[in-house]
C-alpha cells in the first residue's frame, strides 16, 4: 500500500524546501519515504517537482504517476495531470489555474499573504494542504517546520507555521477517496546517496577534498565544507577538475587521505590525473556521479552512461577499482570501502553514483558515523635504502611519505624502482608489471554481486549501481504476480571476478539463467563488460536514457510484456 | 648530488641553476628530507632527478595544483617548484592566476628561456614579438605574458627574477627564497637556450640584466609594478616586490589545529 504525493512549481518557489519537510515530517511520523527531486538546470522559472512516496513498507524506487499533485503554476498541472493517476487528487493554485478542469482550486498563494504575509511563503501552505489531506498528526509537520526556519527567527517560524496550518484547512474532504497507508515503525533517519558519501569520507579519516563544482556531484564537497572543522579537514573549490585531481595527488603523496567529486565532463577533464595516480600509485579516490551526456547533456538528470569511461578513462593501462552502490546505506559502506581499496593497492579508485542515487532521499537504518580512520597503510620505517616502487610480489610497495626518515620520490614518467625518470626498457617492462600485478589482489579483495530473489531463478535481473532499488521492486512485483525471478546487484563493476560471478548467474537454477541487463544507458555498457569478460552471452538488454530513474513499476511491465 | 645522467644540452643553463641550487641549499642549511621538489613536464622539469630531495614529477603544468596539495597536507615540508616557462606560465598557466590568488606557501623557481625546448623550438608565452620558431614563421604575435606584473597585482609574497648568467646573485635569490616562510614566492630565472634561442642569448641577456638598485622599496606595489615592466634597455634583476599577505594554509582552520597538517601518520 503507498501512495505517491507530487508538488511542483517553478525554480525559486520553495518547492524542494516543501518536499524536505514533508518528506522528513512523514518519516518521522514511521512512515517509509522515497523521495526524489525532478530539476531543470535554472536557478528561476521552468518546472520543477519533488515526489514524495509514502508506504507502510520498504521502498527502493519512486514512481511515474502521482496520486496528490499539487502544483503552484499553471505549467506544472499542464504537463503533470496526464501523470496523475484515474483516481488522483489534483490540486491547483486558484492565482494561477481558475479554469483548469478536474483541478481543486484552493487559494494558496492567496492563503500565504494573509497567514505570512508573503505569497513566497504559499510553498509552506502547500505543505499543510499535503499533509491536511494525509490521516496522521500534522504535529510531526509542525515540528519539522521549526526545525527547517530555527535559524531564520522565531518570527519566520510562527509565521510558516501558520501557513502550514492555515494550508491544512483549505483540504476539507478533499481526499475521502484515498487510501493512505498506516503509519509504522519505519526509521526516521532519510538519507541521501550524496550524505551517505559525505559521511563514509568523514569516518574514514579523508582529510582533504578538492573540486570544481558540477551537478550532480557538487552536493558531496558541500557536504564535507560544512563539516570542515568538526572533523578537522581542508575542503578547496579548485580553478577546474584538472587542478582539483591534480591537488589530490600532490595530497595523497604527502600522505593525507583525500578526495575529489565530479560528473562525466568534470572526469574528461580528470583523465591525466587517473592516470598519473595510476603510475605514481598514488590512493587518489573520485567520486564520479553521472549524468546524461554527451558533453553538456541534461545537467540536472540522471544516467548510467559513464560506466566505459571510469573504466578505460586516463590513457596508458593500469589497475583501478570502480564501485557502484545501489543505496544511500551501501553508498556509505563502499565510501569506506574504495577508500581502504584505494590506500590498500596504492591504486586509483571510483565511487559511481548518478543524480538518481545522489539526490533521493529513503529511510536508513542509523550509519556507523563513528570516526574509524582506514589504515593508510603508510610506513614509518622506510630504512635506509628505501626505494618506493621496490619490485615485489604482489606488486605493491611500501609506501612513504615525505618529511621522514627516506627521500620519496615520484614521477609520472617511466621511473626505476627509486622513482626516477628512466628510458630503460626493460625497467619499463618489470615498472608496468609491478603495477598491473596489483589488479589480482584487487579482485581477490572485491565484493562479489548480490542476489535478491530465489536462489534457483530461472530469470535473473542484471543490474549496477542505482537501478538497484527499482529492479528490486520489479522482483517483488513479479514474483507476487507468480514469476520465479531474481535480481543480481553489482556494487563492484571493475575489476570483474570472472568466475565467481558466473557461479553467482547460475545460482541453483537447473539451467543457465534468461538474463535482462538493466542499465541507464543506450548501449547496455556493464552487459558489454561482462561478454567482453566471457561472463554471459546472450542477454536481453533493458534500458533508459530520457534522463529519468528507472522506476519499479516500468522494470516489471516491461518483462512481463515482453 | 645525484648519481643520475642529466638529459640536458651542453652549455645549458640548467647546468648553472642546478650548481647554484646546490650550493644554495648548503648555504640556507636545508635539511634535504623535509624538502619536496615538484615539477611539471619540459627540460627544467626534469631538474629534481638530478639532486637530492623528495620529488614528485608530475604532469606537464600541473606542478603548481601538486604542490598545493603537498603543501595543504603537511605545511611543515618546504615545497620548491623547479620548472619551466612552458609548464608554469603556458601549460599551467591558470594554475598560476590561481596559486597567486591563494597565495599559497610554495616557491617556484621558473627556468624562464622564452622558448621550448623538448618539443624543439616553439613559441613559449614569454617569447618575445616577432620570434621566429618553425611553428610561428612570420614570428610570434601574441604579447609575451609578464608573470611578475602578475605576481605583484594578485599581491603574493614574494616576486623576484634572477639570471642564470649571475650566479653569485642567483644564489643569493635561492638562499632567500628556500629560506622563505611566507606565502607563494615566485622567481623567474633568466636563461638562455642555446639550441633553440638564437635571439635572448647570453650576450643578449649581459647587455640587459642589471640588479636593482637599493633605493628600490619592494614593499611600494607602484615601483614594483614599474620594475616588472621594464625589458627594453634593462632588464632588472633581484627582489622586486613583497607583501606581507598571510599565507594560504595559515588561513585554514585545520591547519592550525593540526600543526603537522593533515597526513598525520598510521
Amino acid at each position: 500500500m503507498d501512495i505517491n504525493v507530487r508538488i511542483a512549481g517553478e525554480a525559486g518557489q520553495g518547492i524542494e524546501t516543501a518536499g524536505e519537510v514533508l518528506a522528513q515530517a512523514l518519516a518521522d511520523a514511521g512512515l517509509y519515504v522515497f523521495a526524489a527531486k525532478s530539476y531543470m538546470s535554472r536557478i528561476r522559472g521552468g518546472l520543477n517537482w519533488y515526489d514524495i512516496r509514502i508506504s507502510d513498507q520498504a521502498l527502493f524506487s519512486g514512481k511515474e504517476n502521482s496520486d496528490i499533485l499539487l502544483s503552484l503554476t499553471a505549467e506544472g498541472i499542464k504537463t503533470l495531470q496526464g501523470k496523475a493517476g484515474s483516481q488522483a487528487v489534483v490540486i491547483a493554485d486558484k492565482a494561477t489555474a481558475e479554469n483548469s478542469s478536474g483541478c481543486n482550486c484552493l487559494d494558496i498563494s492567496g492563503t500565504a499573504k494573509t497567514a505570512g504575509g508573503s505569497k513566497i511563503m504559499a510553498n509552506m501552505v502547500a505543505a499543510g494542504v499535503v499533509f491536511g489531506m494525509l490521516p496522521y498528526d500534522i504535529e510531526a509537520l509542525s515540528q519539522q517546520i521549526r526545525q527547517a526556519f530555527d535559524s531564520k527567527g522565531e518570527e519566520m517560524v510562527k509565521k510558516n507555521l501558520k501557513c502550514a496550518e492555515s494550508g491544512a484547512e483549505l483540504t476539507k474532504g478533499l481526499s475521502d477517496k484515498l487510501l493512505f497507508p498506516q503509519s509504522g515503525g519505519a526509521d526516521s533517519f532519510l538519507c541521501s546517496g550524496t550524505e551517505a558519501v559525505g559521511m563514509g569520507a568523514l569516518s574514514a579519516g579523508v582529510k582533504f577534498a578538492s573540486a570544481y563544482p558540477m551537478t550532480p556531484a557538487t552536493g558531496v564537497i558541500t557536504y564535507l565544507a560544512k563539516h570542515a572543522r568538526e572533523y578537522g579537514i581542508v575542503v578547496e573549490q579548485a580553478e577546474d577538475e584538472i587542478a582539483a585531481v591534480n591537488m589530490v595527488c600532490g595530497a595523497t603523496f604527502a600522505g593525507a587521505c583525500a578526495l575529489t567529486a565530479t560528473s562525466g565532463g568534470g572526469f574528461a577533464l580528470m583523465a591525466e590525473g587517473l592516470s598519473l595516480s595510476g603510475m605514481m600509485e598514488l590512493p587518489v579516490f573520485i567520486v564520479l556521479s553521472q549524468r546524461p551526456g554527451p558533453a553538456t547533456g541534461l545537467p540536472t538528470r540522471t544516467a548510467q552512461q559513464d560506466l566505459r569511461f571510469a573504466v578505460h578513462g586516463g590513457h596508458g593501462e593500469f589497475p583501478r577499482a570502480i564501485f557502484a552502490p545501489g543505496t544511500p546505506e551501501e553508498a556509505f559502506k563502499l565510501t569506506r570501502k574504495a577508500l581502504a581499496t584505494a590506500h590498500t593497492f596504492q591504486s586509483p579508485a571510483i565511487l559511481m553514483m548518478d543524480q538518481f542515487l545522489a539526490d533521493y532521499v529513503t529511510n536508513t537504518a542509523p550509519l556507523n558515523t563513528a570516526y574509524r580512520p582506514i589504515d593508510k597503510q603508510i610506513t614509518t620505517s622506510p630504512g635506509e635504502d628505501y626505494r618506493r616502487y621496490k619490485i615485489t610480489e604482489n606488486g605493491v610497495s611500501p609506501r612513504a611519505v615525505p618529511g621522514g626518515d627516506a627521500l620519496v620520490k615520484a614521477d609520472s614518467d617511466e621511473h626505476d624502482a627509486e622513482g626516477h625518470i628512466t628510458e630503460n626498457l626493460s625497467i619499463r617492462i618489470e615498472q608496468h608489471d609491478k603495477r598491473m600485478r596489483k589488479e589480482k589482489g584487487i579482485i581477490e579483495d572485491s565484493i562479489a554481486p548480490m542476489r535478491y530473489g530465489p536462489q534457483d531463478a530461472q530469470e535473473l535481473i542484471i543490474n549496477w549501481g542505482s537501478s538497484y532499488g527499482p529492479c528490486r521492486e520489479a522482483v517483488d512485483t513479479l514474483n507476487e504476480r507468480g514469476h520465479g525471478i531474481a535480481m543480481l546487484h553489482f556494487a563492484q563493476v571493475w575489476p570483474l571476478k570472472t568466475e565467481e560471478i558466473k557461479k553467482a548467474i547460475q545460482g541453483d537454477a537447473p539451467s543457465w539463467p534468461e538474463l535482462t541487463c538493466v542499465e541507464g544507458n543506450s548501449t547496455a555498457q556493464f552487459a558489454g563488460l561482462l561478454k567482453e569478460q566471457g561472463i554471459i552471452d546472450s542477454r536481453k538488454p533493458l534500458l533508459k536514457y530520457n534522463g529519468m530513474p528507472f522506476t519499479g513499476i516500468e522494470i516489471a511491465e516491461a518483462i512481463e510484456s515482453d | 648530488m645525484s648519481q643520475q645522467e642529466t638529459a640536458w644540452c651542453p652549455g645549458c643553463g640548467n647546468f648553472s641553476i642546478l650548481n647554484t641550487f646546490e650550493e644554495a641549499v648548503k648555504k640556507a642549511g636545508i635539511d634535504r628530507r623535509n624538502l619536496v621538489l615538484v615539477s611539471g613536464i619540459g627540460q627544467a622539469a626534469k631538474f629534481p632527478h638530478y639532486t637530492e630531495a623528495n620529488l614528485f614529477n608530475g604532469l606537464h603544468g600541473r606542478a603548481l595544483p601538486a604542490a598545493t596539495g603537498i603543501k595543504i597536507a603537511n605545511h611543515t615540508l618546504n615545497v620548491v617548484i623547479t620548472s619551466g616557462d612552458g609548464d608554469m606560465y603556458g601549460e599551467g598557466g591558470n594554475h598560476l592566476l590561481h596559486a597567486m590568488r591563494r597565495n599559497i606557501g610554495v616557491k617556484a623557481f621558473v627556468h624562464n628561456n622564452q622558448v621550448y625546448g623538448l618539443t624543439k623550438g616553439q613559441a613559449s608565452p614569454t617569447s618575445e614579438w616577432g620570434f621566429h620558431t618553425k611553428l610561428q614563421p612570420e614570428g610570434v604575435i601574441n604579447a609575451p605574458m609578464n608573470p611578475l606584473a602578475m605576481g605583484i597585482i594578485h599581491d603574493i609574497s614574494l616576486v623576484a627574477r634572477a639570471y642564470v648568467g649571475d650566479r653569485e646573485h642567483l644564489r643569493e635569490m635561492m638562499v632567500e627564497f628556500l629560506s622563505h616562510e611566507g606565502g607563494f614566492a615566485l622567481l623567474d630565472i633568466l636563461q638562455p637556450c642555446v639550441s633553440f634561442n638564437k635571439l635572448n642569448t647570453y650576450q643578449w641577456y649581459s647587455e640587459r640584466v642589471q640588479p636593482i638598485g637599493s633605493d628600490h622599496d619592494p614593499c611600494d606595489r607602484q615601483a614594483a609594478l614599474e620594475l616588472a615592466g621594464q625589458w627594453e634597455d634593462t632588464i632588472p634583476t633581484g627582489i622586486i616586490y613583497r607583501s606581507e599577505r598571510e599565507p594560504f594554509e595559515s588561513l585554514l582552520p585545520a591547519l592550525k589545529e593540526a600543526p603537522d597538517g593533515l597526513c598525520e601518520k598510521s
